[in-house]
């Protein structure tokens, strides 16, 4: 609505309206072109390539074959494929609400001024750049079913029999989803601070006047305020969360059992380790329908709200 | 033999299946395709031999038999791709489907070795092995498929029981022979004392399933890819004996503090430690640098009772040479070059059993500085059996990832053994063998 | 004065139902929020804190069981000793440059082009626009052999162009920077059009000074992902020259045995430039509410 503004004239004739429409379209496209140039050369054609690579048979060293479906037929009967799809679906529905709270109580919470607020911000950014291999060790001693703070304190609540964390199949998911959130908070409150910046303090001091309390101010002000960002952060979490794959590797290597096998994992195995690329291609694909429909449905629904 | 136009697709299909094909394919694709392998400059003045090898700085068998080779060839010069140890196998599989030319690839693990050979990327060297002596290098058959080889072992390493011989003698245990399963968990509960930091557990097994399942394979005759793992029992029940006897250091644990081995050992957390022939190098350096106290010696594997021979499992490591080398020549020297006994003196030198076994080299092994002079310790070292760790087959990997998972299920007590056993078989037949 | 499109209206004239928040003592709740804080950033900085330990131990005592947090040894030779067996000088070097030239373009054109993408209207330039996000969406791993063979072709196979050309012109950036300039009203653009302004006067004069938070958030995110990337640069660079930190780090991995303590010298080392970048870049995207200049 917003680019019919641009141009009212409602009273040009066709030509100049059509000649309009024709320069607006260079004008964009050449916003666009020099990132669209290396994104569509250097990711596009290679995941179009893979896409298409899910309906043949391709070993990496010898010519492609056509199969058809046969691929997907394939997938339809492997239980890993099963199980996988289960846990990245379930690790999602924990990670993307928590990370997504998480990371917004942060940005509140330290988008004010208090003394040393600096040092707390660059702490809470910490843990997305702190070695992975300190994270799982450092969270699965947490974890420890016997010795770790965690069960001693559920113990100490008085919980009998507190769930043995990584080392049982229920409880491994839980712990992921935990680590992860702790992790990632930090990232997406970056993107937070960006966000709360661009709301002009105007309205918060007509909210004051009128007598708003801090719960209405952020329900009324900061939240409305804050939908393209949280969009965006909603939309990158789901993306994020559903390729989920290098801090499983560390903390759980999707054991025990398959109780944190990930999809990104079995596209990882299938592929560039047992050399079924196109097999691998197949999960990647059907990966990204699942998350493309979501992303869609957020699209959709970002569209919807902000009319 | 083969048309020299083989219609591509159709031979495709069998290719991973039957590695026997895809040696006569790639014996095809070399008659017809590029076939400029033999006439490189070789006409003297100097040329460059590229290898692909993992973390050359901290693997020294590498330049040791590099410069050996260089020595042994003047004008040569070899030049190593480096790449990290841990994800080799990726990053070569990605370099050979782009087209590398890089001449020779080590090969980390038979597993890769089936796969690369089966595509036809690495070049038959069957005439050579056939013409040299290979009746003392270990592990050459793991790279015979279906009659041709591709690749030829420079490196053997078997598996043996590392203990510390301090808390031996202070517990009065003397080993002077090979033990069994059962003396050994006897001595494990022997050995365990202290509590919290103090604790000394009696053995320490790491994570790797080839603990306990490559073991129960190469001593009862088991096939890790027949979908019956009845065999695994006894291996099973002992180890988890142990841990819950507090003999052995719960598995659980040990996966999610990433419990490494050396720290086990060298920190003497561990009176017993079952472990690689590699290690050996490791433990000597430690030693060598102040980092590490113990004391040390070697035992065989322990045996099921009533074994009369030594057996225990190991796994080779060999060089290949590309399809697509430029150099094939040179490279295939090198390969030869590396299995044969100067190659062998050369990596010795650093702490690394070569696949060459000869009664000349462990003299030398043993003479290095540190390694524990009792006769038990070079019985170690001279099994009468070594198995391979796992079958090479098409199935491999597939039927490895889920001995894997389920692995890890009986150790963490999700599963009981009989139940643990049973779903690998269940799984293995319907979801590999089928 | 211009309203936000977006903007909720305030809360509504009439009295609303909870009164003025009760005032209670301002000590007792900066108190309490001091010590909230120290309590999350105790828990954020634990594992950190186990890194730090860790890089002054020997390899041998860094995975004992149960974990120890206080080393038996101050080893700080440690920190000399990793300059000798990596060079690290190069290695930082390398992922310095790539982390600031990817970073620098990344953030040029990708607010470009979220320019056109969010304040010129052309046809398909929706369709376009989740063409670009459903790309984030495909895993590496599923690409990674294809795009590796297009860039052997091309013969830039170990060179440090092959990543920035892989990295710079991600999917991400151009989200991000679309999203923020959503928010920027379009009655804004409107008036400077009316001023006689090109589009791209626009953004360079009016659009480009007021993201400033968006950008440096951009920056912050898009260097430190460059700055810890391993697998990228692991199957493309071979030389050892061309390696970046994360790569060196794993250079201590051994087929069967890894040294621990220098792979978390060498984390802390690599931290610290992050670190250094947050602390100091942080005032941009952290302006306070009082500078941000949306105002008509």
């Amino acid at each position: 609505m917003a680019h019919v503004m641009t141009h009212p004239a409602p009273g040009g004739s066709q030509t100049p309206r059509r000649r309009r429409a024709w320069r607006d379209t260079l004008i964009g496209w050449s916003f666009i072109l020099p990132n669209f140039l290396g994104f569509a050369l250097f990711t596009l054609v290679p995941v179009l390539a893979a896409f298409a690579l899910a309906f043949m048979e391709w070993d990496s060293a010898n010519d492609p074959e056509w199969v058809g479906l046969e691929n997907f037929a394939r997938l339809w009967n492997d239980e890993n494929f099963h199980v996988a799809l289960r846990n990245t679906i379930y690790y999602s529905a924990g990670h993307i609400p928590l990370t997504l709270a998480a990371a917004l109580g942060l940005a509140m919470a330290l988008n004010r001024r208090l003394r040393g607020v600096e040092f707390f911000r660059t702490a809470a950014f910490f843990p997305y750049v702190t070695s992975l291999v300190a994270v799982a060790v450092v969270w699965n001693m947490l974890f420890n079913p016997t010795a770790g703070p965690v069960n001693l304190f559920l113990e100490a609540i008085g919980v009998q029999d507190p769930p043995r964390w990584v080392a049982s199949t229920d409880w491994a998911m839980p712990a992921v989803i935990a680590t992860s959130v702790w992790r990632d908070m930090g990232y997406y409150m970056v993107l937070y601070l960006a966000g709360l910046q661009t709301i002009p303090k105007e309205y918060y001091e007509a909210a004051m006047v009128d007598g708003a309390n801090a719960w209405q101010r952020f329900w009324r002000i900061t939240i409305p305020s804050l939908r393209p960002t949280t969009f965006f952060v909603l939309v990158m979490l789901t993306i994020q969360s559903f390729k989920v794959l290098d801090l499983i590797v560390v903390m759980t290597d999707g054991g025990p059992g398959r109780s944190t096998l990930v999809l990104a994992q079995l596209i990882f195995r299938e592929g560039i380790r047992e050399g079924e690329f196109g097999y691998s291609s197949a999960i990647a694909l059907v990966l990204f329908l699942l998350v493309f429909t979501v992303t869609v449905v957020q699209f959709r629904i970002n569209e919807r709200r902000s009319s | 033999m083969i048309p020299s136009n083989p219609p591509k697709a159709r031979v495709r299909r069998h290719l991973v299946k039957t590695a026997g094909v895809a040696a006569a394919l790639a014996l095809a694709v070399a008659a017809c395709g590029g076939g400029g392998s033999g006439e490189t400059a070789e006409g003297g003045g100097s040329t460059t031999l590229t290898i692909t090898v993992w973390n050359l700085a901290k693997t020294p068998e590498f330049t040791a038999l590099f410069d050996a080779f260089e020595k042994a060839n003047p004008g040569v010069t070899v030049k190593p791709a480096d790449i990290l140890a841990d994800d080799y196998p990726e990053k070569v599989t990605t370099m050979l489907a782009g087209g590398d030319k890089t001449d020779v690839i080590t090969m980390k693990n038979v597993t890769d070795y089936s796969r690369y050979s089966a595509r036809g990327q690495l070049l038959d060297i069957t005439d050579m092995v056939k013409s040299t002596d290979t009746s003392k290098l270990a592990g050459l058959d793991a790279f015979n498929v279906n009659d041709s080889y591709f690749a030829l072992p420079y490196r053997q390493d078997f598996w043996l029981l590392y203990y510390n011989k301090a808390m031996f003698d202070k517990a009065n245990i003397k080993l002077d022979g090979p033990i069994t399963w059962d003396d050994y968990a006897k001595y494990a509960q022997q050995l365990s004392q202290g509590d919290g930091n103090q604790k000394v557990y009696g053995t320490y097994h790491h994570t790797w399933r080839s603990v306990i399942q490559a073991i129960s394979a190469a001593q009862t005759g088991g096939d890790q890819l027949s979908g019956d793992y009845n065999f695994f029992a006894d291996q099973y029940n002992m180890a988890l004996g142990l841990q819950k006897g507090g003999n052995a250091l719960d598995f659980g644990t040990a996966t999610a503090q990433q419990a490494d081995y050396r720290t086990m050992f060298e920190t003497a957390a561990t009176a017993m430690m079952p472990m690689g022939t590699w290690y050996i190098s490791g433990i000597l350096e430690a030693k060598e640098k102040g980092e590490s106290q113990v004391d040390w010696a070697l035992a065989p594997m322990p045996q099921r009772p009533g074994a009369t021979d030594v057996t225990t499992f190991g796994s080779p490591t060999a060089f290949a040479v590309n399809k697509r080398s430029e150099n094939a020549d040179l490279a295939r020297k090198f390969v030869q070059f590396a299995a044969s006994k100067a190659g062998a003196e050369a990596i010795t030198k650093v702490g690394v059993v070569p696949a060459l076994q000869d009664p000349a080299i462990t003299e030398a092994y043993f003479g290095l500085k540190g390694m524990p002079a009792d006769d038990l310790s070079k019985k170690a070292f001279e099994p009468d059996k070594v198995v391979l760790e796992m079958p090479v087959s098409d199935k491999t990997s597939d039927v490895d990832t889920i001995l894997n998972e389920e692995h890890q299920l009986i150790m963490v007590g999700d599963k009981s053994v009989t139940e643990g056993i049973k779903s690998m078989s269940d799984r293995v037949k319907s979801e590999v063998l089928n | 004065m211009t309203t936000l499109r977006e903007a909720p209206p305030a809360a509504g004239p009439g009295p609303s139902q909870a009164g003025p928040p009760p005032r209670g003592p301002r000590i007792f709740r900066r108190t309490l929020a001091y010590v909230s804080l120290v309590a999350v950033t105790l828990l954020v900085l634990l594992p950190l804190g186990w890194m730090v330990t860790s890089s002054l131990k020997r390899n041998n005592e860094v995975f004992t069981i149960p974990i120890e947090w206080i080393p038996r040894e101050f080893r700080w030779s440690n920190y000399v000793e990793i300059w000798e067996q990596i060079p690290m000088a190069t290695y930082l070097g390398n992922s310095l440059y790539l982390s600031v030239v990817i970073t620098f373009l990344q953030v040029l054109t990708g607010s470009f082009a979220a320019y056109g993408f969010s304040k010129v209207s052309f046809p398909c330039r929706d369709g376009l626009f989740l063409a670009y996000i459903a790309t984030i969406a495909v895993p590496w791993q599923a690409y990674m052999v294809p795009q590796y063979i297009m860039m052997q072709r091309a013969d830039l196979i170990n060179t440090h162009l092959s990543i920035i050309l892989l990295q710079a012109f991600g999917a991400f950036g151009v989200f991000l920077m679309r999203q923020y300039y959503m928010s920027i009203p379009d009655e804004l653009c409107q008036a400077a059009r009316i001023d006689g302004l090109s589009e791209y006067g626009i953004y360079r004069r009016i659009i480009l000074p007021l993201s400033k938070p968006a950008l440096a958030s951009l920056a912050l995110l898009t260097f430190v992902s460059t700055w810890n990337d391993y697998m990228g640069p692991f199957i493309y660079l071979t030389s050892n020259e061309l390696w970046t930190v994360q790569l060196g780090l794993r250079s201590f991995v051994g087929q069967y045995q890894a040294d621990y303590a220098m792979i978390m010298t060498g984390a802390v080392l690599s931290v610290l430039p992050v670190m250094v970048i947050f602390l100091f870049g942080q005032r941009y995207f952290i302006q306070g509410i009082a500078t941000s200049g949306l105002k008509g």
